[in-house]
């Protein structure tokens, strides 16, 4: 009979086209009448439809389809099942929505309320509702405790820093696992480049997840959430689980379609004065002419000197604007330009760098298709992403095939896998930090108002060639034409730029076997493999040396996994439940790169190639292969639906340590009690859980950590040249440690209108392994320590709340809320100090003992005790700050909290939701406004002060910019009175006298100011995401194959509410990782509006 | 039966693997052993390459000296240290490249199979010499400084030594490798003298010549005992003997002034008025050689010191500066003559100082048109710009005479004189023109506009030892009299 059934079912499979499908209808209620929108779904599938306003739908159902599910938020679901009648209607009652099953450790699905610890999920469609080229920007603001950075270029890094900063010398990153698969998270950008020296940000490598093919993202943010994974998952897990086939009876397929287009946020760049012109000074004897801040020089050789506006200078303390007086410019020393020879009014440029970017535009196109019957089912997807950024030349193009399927051989066995291929290409991402190519550089901090950006974008059209705004000019006739230190921005971006290519694949093969009814044995192996080619182009006839330099690295990791679960009820009626797991997890690494630059040049212009370097190209070779071996047991025990323990325990043994000291052991426990089950018929309370957790989690070395090597250096004619590599290793290295512990209450009030999720944690990492700073009298830089610990102590809310619901108008708001508090307690005996980064300025960045990772040292004002800034006068009039002699802590990168709340609003099928992020505190460094505040471009640098003086004016005669502050005392002498340290004293006596803003010598730049003066406050409110959207019912498509259509106008970092920083955006940063704190030629913010279609059939 | 078989094979499969882990931690890509001579050739490379340069993030001694001025951005010639950490690259170029490789060269010595007892020997004796000159040039730059319980990673917090003590130690280390100078050549990995061990003891003695007149002042009997010596022994005696390095064509090898005013296109450095006011006033031959975009009659023009300055109307360091292979010298000829004048002076030697000084002068200048008429034939090619030998004759001829100049007739004290014309001649070894300067207080330095004050006497200790070190960097500071500018080295008495 079994058998006749499975062949009836086969052929109406096959047949299910040809006989047509049935057609179902009826109506949907409530104690109180019809329900619009409600979901009604043929169980097991994606095939569904939605009431209309007076609750009725008609459904076509599958031939074989036994049961439709009912379902309206807010009210328990109902199946109903296919009889003989085609009419099937369904009364709903409000219900308590309980917590469902969610995806956790080694793709484990759980109930959530049996954890005991915190795990949030994030719906595919959320991330899918505004794409993001990095989809974990996505994340931002959605998910308590997960703290999102973007760099803000295109095709930038981001960091997903859970829980804060656990690692003094590593990763800080969460680990990505992809349908059980862990996938790298690298991010290949330099040293340079991170702290702002230069380079681009090529992004990290999770971005290549395609958010079009994930169904949902499970959040694990503690260790005990995470323990199973190994040591890498000390930092969290970001669990994507992608979308599946599913049992249909036809081929089910979803084209999605977007578009969106970004331009600029102007309050992220600077407002320039449009008084003065180029060069450093208007004082007179600065430059050569009887016109303060102009040059005079015989262009025409006639005997008689022209004015010249300096424009070798990339400052604008120059001479002031006048339409009535003619100079030469940089256009007049150009022969092929049509000013060659001519004079220009000397005026501000009109177009200013504001008006340099372009609009960005974004196209995302896919296609899935799936498919499935009782035995097996299979989703293949294409998605072409293709991304223009608001630098003009700037593209990103993505292409992603992603195929997964199942298939039951027998009643025992299923084999599974999920493959994706990824392909992305870059040309010309946008050159960041303190570098020629980056052109913020040059807007933000090296500018000259006389820049017209239209004239340069013809000069550079007209001509091809490379005619600078930032001529040599009258500095050296000689190279008059040659640029100074800038390029034509234009022609910077069109000859210098870096392409990049990435392809990956990524997948799993897995094996569920069923030993018994209660036990199953799997088998897994996973794959991710990558190469990817960096290059990077200067073009002769710029500022810079001409180089080529390429980039490759090849990396794959294999993980092998055994697994046997076991899952048993006991107990009178089975209230009793345990479940067990053991398993073994072998990985294996391996990373080769090299990176290679050319020296002394190019011979031949526009052939970037190795072979074309003038002197003997560098190279940078780089071969590391990790392997680890885990050992990992686990249990849960379930009493009466109330209580359940976690229990885990794994040994690791990795290649990285040394032999004999190599092997780990970390366990955990988990304990969740669902106290709501005691109080049951409850109206107000509808549901409430208690869990605390204890997890270690154990984690080995970077590769290469034991032995010393020897650096080989360029050789100096025919000797051999090598030096001591400035990292000291260690044979003795052990293991480095976490330990945390966690809490939480969540409770759900009023049939779930009203929740929240409350967890407090405190975790701390010791023994950590890292390159402790060492004098260099030692011979060495850094050597390798276990040392250190650091402790992160928080509290993350998630609530929800829904103000409004009626049949049209439901109001749904999410709110989530993380503070991290981190502090250093150790590093290693007798340092109090571990510099992570040190960027431009002087100013660094530390993990400093008693201070929160990330603390930035610099100079500092000298405060007085009434708080008041100590000033001193100082030649060329006016007053300036004192400065500490040695550096301080003058802020930290960490904020004081994080939050996200989500408004979603439907009203008759039309949904409007918004995203507002929020970050309070938190401190940045800027060069951008250090070197700027010191080269007269912003515009609070000309005008009026408030007692009607001319700003650049010497404060002597009126001028400058009031400054606050108290004097510094003088003694009988004259002399400035400074204590035994050498310390300023004051009498407290307030500064009347403005600060001085003529020239380079500003009282507010970086030759005077103390770094703590560009120390910016990174706190923001963002309106992140808006979208309104409508879903036009299925039943309009009745007649034809479609079964529904989605459209969506959405919107991305649409309105900076808030912020504290000056003409930057305060979440911009050059990269992600742990160097972040510093901007240095920050990209203006880009605002995104567009539009989605998703269609289905 | 089967779960049992599964089982094993996970476990089996598990710990197969675990013998071979530790091999996948070998570096293939970067070497555990090298030769010393590698070693050796990268410490003398980074060495000179720390002497001569003149790089706002690692040395500025060309504007300490006041020989330069800066244009746009005059931070460095008002003396600043901290804000680009050039204190700290000090320490890390001197200790950890320099030293740390040469201490590991010796250390591998003994690792090579062909090499002989009297190989090794004269070997380490070279070493020795480098790592005296190294270390007396932080004992100069700082004053007290970490000696011995430097370069050595289980003493993370190594304790200073007065700089004195340093010294004379240093001196007696000399002492200890001079004998092992003689022989054959070695391949040593030497880009500086080719193994040539007769010029490096040549070498090792005009180093003691060097650090005997720098504690003349406060120790002339040690001081004439230590030139005698030197004399007897050998120092140099023509700029063929000079402790220099020849650069070569291609980067990263390429002299460092070449990179800093040619590479990098940017126009930070012109001429600095105070060596143009005394040059002009002399009207000094080597004008031309030392600065280009020079004016009327060779005249320099010079930047204020300490100000912002203006490029196109001042002069520029001259073209020998600009070349990519031109020599960097550590320790000259010309040098040795000046002390030796010095040692006359005071009675050291007997030869008449009259003559040292004269002939350092006359070398210096005949150096410096040679090299001029290298660059004529190698670069412009215009020959009829070469300086023919008559007229350098003349020029040579007509300054020694100069009132001014001649030794006999110059204004000042002895110590005046030799510091005048020694502190000119060493233009391009600037280093040692600011320590000439320490020395003698003389020549008169201007008082940088910024900063306020002339050229301090010493650097200060870097940031990094505060934070890594810092009971002893705070024990040696209270020695030095507070970790000051201005405080002493100890040889600088007056």
């Amino acid at each position: 009979m079994k058998q006749l059934t499975l062949l009836f079912a086969l052929v109406f499979f096959m047949c299910s086209y040809a006989f047509g499908q049935r057609v179902i209808s009826g109506t949907v209620t409530d104690e109180n009448g019809p329900l619009p929108y409600a979901n009604v779904i043929v169980k097991g599938t994606t095939i569904g439809t939605t009431t209309d306003l007076d609750g009725k739908y008609e459904l076509k159902v599958p031939e074989g389809a036994t049961t439709v599910v009912v379902t309206y938020t807010g009210y328990t679901a109902q199946e109903l099942v296919l009889g003989n009648s085609n009419v099937l209607s369904a009364v709903l009652s409000e219900g308590v929505v309980l917590e469902g099953a969610i995806v956790t450790a080694l793709g484990i699905k759980r109930d959530q309320k049996s954890l005991g610890y915190a795990a949030q999920e994030v719906d595919g469609d959320e991330l899918t509702k505004v794409k993001d080229a990095n989809f974990v920007n996505s994340l931002s603001g959605k998910a308590a405790g997960v703290d999102i950075k973007r760099s803000g270029q295109l095709g930038g890094s981001s960091n997903v820093i859970i829980r804060g900063h656990t690692s003094l010398g590593n990763t800080n990153q969460a680990l990505f696992v992809v349908d059980g698969t862990p996938i790298a998270n690298a991010i290949t950008n330099t040293t340079d480049q991170a702290t702002g020296r230069g380079g681009y940000d090529y992004g990290n490598t999770a971005m290549d997840m395609n958010p079009e093919d994930i169904e949902s993202v499970s959040i694990l943010r503690g260790a005990a959430a995470t323990a199973l994974y190994g040591s890498r998952a000390a930092n969290g897990v970001i669990l994507i689980t992608t979308k599946k086939g599913q049992k249909n009876d036809k081929l089910g397929v979803t084209i999605s379609s977007g578009f969106t287009a970004a331009t600029i946020d102007k309050t992220t760049m600077p407002v320039y004065q449009k008084q003065y012109g180029p060069g450093y000074s208007n004082i007179s004897g600065w430059y050569n002419s009887d016109i303060d801040g102009l040059d005079f020089y015989d262009f025409d050789g006639d005997g008689v000197d022209e004015y010249h506006a300096p424009v070798y200078e990339d400052a604008s303390f120059g001479a002031e604007y006048d339409p009535n007086l003619q100079v030469f410019g940089w256009s007049s020393w150009y022969p092929d330009h049509p000013d060659f020879g001519k004079t220009v009014p000397f005026v501000a440029g009109e177009n200013d760098a504001t008006t340099f970017y372009e609009t960005g535009l974004t196209f995302n196109n896919s296609i899935a298709v799936t498919g499935g019957n009782d035995v097996s089912s299979f989703r293949l997807s294409y998605t072409n992403f293709d991304q223009s950024g608001i630098l003009p030349g700037s593209k990103i193009k993505k292409n992603t095939v992603s195929f997964g399927g199942s298939q039951t051989v027998g009643e025992r066995l299923t084999v599974g896998t999920s493959v994706q291929y990824i392909n992305t290409n870059g040309n010309g991402r946008y050159g960041t930090g303190y570098d020629n190519r980056n052109v913020n550089q040059s807007f933000r901090q090296w500018y000259s108002t006389f820049t017209d950006m239209k004239e340069q974008q013809d000069a550079y059209e007209l001509t091809g060639r490379n005619i600078s705004w930032n001529a040599y000019g009258v500095l050296d006739p000689s190279r008059a034409t040659q640029p100074h230190y800038f390029d034509n921005y234009y022609w910077n971006l069109a000859n210098n730029f870096s392409t990049d290519t990435r392809d990956r694949i990524l997948g799993n093969i897995k094996l569920d076997y069923d030993l018994t009814d209660w036990l199953v044995a799997t088998g897994k192996v996973t794959i991710d493999q990558y190469s990817e080619i960096q290059e990077e182009r200067i073009a002769q006839g710029s500022v810079d040396v001409p180089e080529y330099s390429a980039y490759n690295r090849n990396f794959y990791e294999l993980n092998y996994d055994a697994m046997l679960r076991a899952n048993k009820y006991f107990g009178a009626s089975d209230d009793i439940s345990v479940t067990g797991l053991l398993g073994v997890n072998i990985r294996r690494s391996r990373v080769k790169s090299l990176r290679e630059y050319t020296q002394g040049g190019l011979w031949y212009p526009g052939i970037y190639t190795l072979e074309n370097s003038v002197d003997r190209p560098i190279s940078d070779p780089y071969l590391a292969k990790i392997g680890v071996n885990g050992y990992y047991a686990a249990a849960n025990i379930g009493l009466y639906n109330m209580l359940y323990l976690d229990l885990t325990a794994r040994y690791d043994v990795s290649s990285t340590l040394p032999q004999g000291n190599n092997g780990y052991f970390y366990p955990s426990a988990s304990l969740s009690f669902v106290f709501s089950e005691l109080l049951e018929g409850n109206d107000i309370l509808s549901f409430g859980k208690l869990r605390a957790n204890y997890a270690g989690v154990g984690n080995d070395a970077p590769a290469q950590q034991i032995v010393d090597t020897y650096d080989i250096g360029t050789p100096f004619g025919g000797n051999a040249l090598a030096s001591t590599n400035p990292r000291k290793k260690n044979e003795a290295l052990r293991s480095e440690n976490t330990n945390s512990i966690e809490a939480g209450l969540e409770m759900k009030f009023l049939k779930n209108r009203l929740g929240f999720d409350f967890t407090a944690y405190k975790s701390n990492s010791f023994n950590q392994i890292l390159p402790v700073p060492v004098t260099t009298a030692t011979g060495y830089a850094t050597k390798v320590v276990n040392a250190g610990e650091i402790q992160n102590v928080g509290f993350e809310v998630a609530a929800n709340l829904t103000p409004v619901r009626t049949k049209d108008f439901t109001w749904d708001i999410g709110v989530t809320w993380a503070k991290n508090i981190n502090e250093v307690i150790e590093l290693d005996e007798g340092i109090t100090n571990f510099q992570l980064a040190s960027v431009q300025g002087g100013v660094t960045i530390n993990a400093a003992v008693g201070e929160p990772y990330g603390a930035i040292k610099g100079t500092n004002f000298v405060y007085h005790e009434s708080g008041e800034p100590i000033v001193y006068d100082h030649w060329g009039g006016g007053t300036r700050w004192r400065k500490t002699s040695e550096p301080e802590v003058i802020g930290n990168i960490n904020p004081d909290w994080r939050g996200g709340i989500n408004n979603s609003i439907n009203y008759k099928g039309i949904g409007l939701s918004f995203l507002i992020d929020a970050q309070k505190g938190g401190d940045f460094f800027s060069l951008d406004t250090w070197y700027g505040y010191a080269t007269g471009i912003y515009d609070f640098t000309a005008g009026t002060n408030e007692s009607g003086g001319v700003v650049r004016d010497s404060p002597d005669d009126g001028g400058g910019i009031p400054m606050g502050g108290v004097v510094q005392s003088v003694d009988a002498s004259g002399s400035y009175v400074f204590d035994d340290e050498g310390v300023p004293v004051s009498d407290g006596t307030a500064n009347t006298e403005n600060g001085y803003t003529r020239d380079v010598y500003s009282s507010y730049g970086y030759v005077y100011a103390p770094n703590a003066y560009h120390v910016y406050d990174a706190s923001f409110v963002k309106l992140r995401e808006a979208t309104l959207s409508y879903s036009l019912p299925s039943k309009l498509f009745a007649n034809n194959k479609i079964d529904g259509i989605d459209v969506s106008v959405i919107g991305r970092n649409l309105w900076i509410i808030h912020k504290n920083s000056p003409y930057s955006d305060p979440e911009s940063s050059t990269s992600a990782g742990n160097v972040t704190g510093n901007q240095s030629g920050a990209y203006p913010t880009a605002r995104e509006l567009g539009l989605n279609l998703r269609v289905r059939f | 039966m089967k779960k049992l078989i599964f089982l094993l094979l996970v476990l089996t499969i598990g710990f197969s693997c675990s013998d071979e882990l530790t091999d996948l931690n070998i570096d293939t890509q970067n070497p555990s052993v090298v030769p010393s001579s590698s070693l050796v050739a990268n410490a003398q490379v980074a060495l000179m390459d720390y002497v001569v340069d003149q790089n706002v993030n690692r040395n500025n001694f060309r504007l300490w000296a006041q020989m330069w001025s800066q244009t746009t951005y005059p931070d460095e010639s008002n003396y600043q240290l901290v804000e680009r950490n050039v204190n700290g690259f000090a320490y890390a170029r001197l200790y950890s490249t320099v030293l740390k490789d040469l201490n590991e060269a010796r250390a591998y010595m003994v690792n090579i199979p062909e090499i002989s007892e009297a190989e090794i020997t004269a070997n380490e004796a070279v070493i020795t010499v480098l790592e005296v000159f190294t270390y007396a040039m932080l004992v100069d730059i700082f004053g007290d400084i970490i000696y011995y319980e430097a370069l050595d990673i289980e003493k993370p917090t190594p304790a200073y030594t007065d700089d004195k003590e340093v010294y004379y130690e240093l001196i007696e280390k000399l002492d200890s490798a001079l004998p092992n100078l003689t022989g054959n050549t070695l391949g040593l990995g030497d880009v500086i003298y080719n193994g040539n061990l007769g010029a490096w003891s040549k070498m090792a003695n005009s180093l003691k010549l060097r650090m005997a007149i720098r504690i003349a002042d406060s120790d002339a009997a040690k001081a004439q005992t230590l030139v005698t010596e030197a004399v007897t022994a050998g120092v140099f005696t023509s700029p063929a003997d000079n402790f220099k390095m020849s650069y070569i064509e291609s980067t990263p090898h390429t002299h460092p002034l070449w990179v800093t005013l040619i590479q990098s296109g940017r126009s930070d450095y012109v001429a600095s008025n105070t060596i143009g006011d005394y040059m002009n006033a002399l009207e000094d031959p080597r004008r031309p050689y030392y600065f280009k975009d020079t004016g009327a009659n060779d005249t320099i023009v010079g930047g204020i010191f300490g100000s912002s300055n203006s490029y196109t109307p001042n002069s520029k360091p001259g073209w020998i500066q600009e070349q990519k292979t031109s020599t960097g010298v550590a320790l000259s000829f010309v040098e040795v003559e000046f002390l030796l004048a010095d040692a006359a002076e005071r009675g050291f030697i007997t030869t008449p100082a009259a003559d040292h000084y004269h002939n350092g002068i006359e070398t210096s200048i005949r150096n410096w048109t040679s090299a001029y008429n290298d660059v004529i034939s190698n670069v412009i090619k215009v020959d009829s710009m070469k300086v023919d030998n008559d007229s350098l004759n003349t020029l040579v001829n007509d300054y020694l005479a100069n009132v001014n100049v001649n030794y006999a007739t110059a204004p000042g004290s002895w110590k005046e004189k030799i510091a005048m014309q020694k502190w000119l001649a060493l233009y391009d070894e600037a280093f040692e023109a600011w320590s000439t300067y320490r020395l003698y207080d003389a020549p008169v330095m201007n008082v940088a506009t910024g900063a306020g004050t002339t050229p301090p006497s010493r650097f200060t200790y870097p940031f990094s030892e505060y934070t890594l070190n810092e009971t002893n960097v705070k024990a040696a500071g209270s020695a030095m009299g507070g970790d000051d500018l201005f405080s002493k080295v100890f040889w600088d008495v007056n």
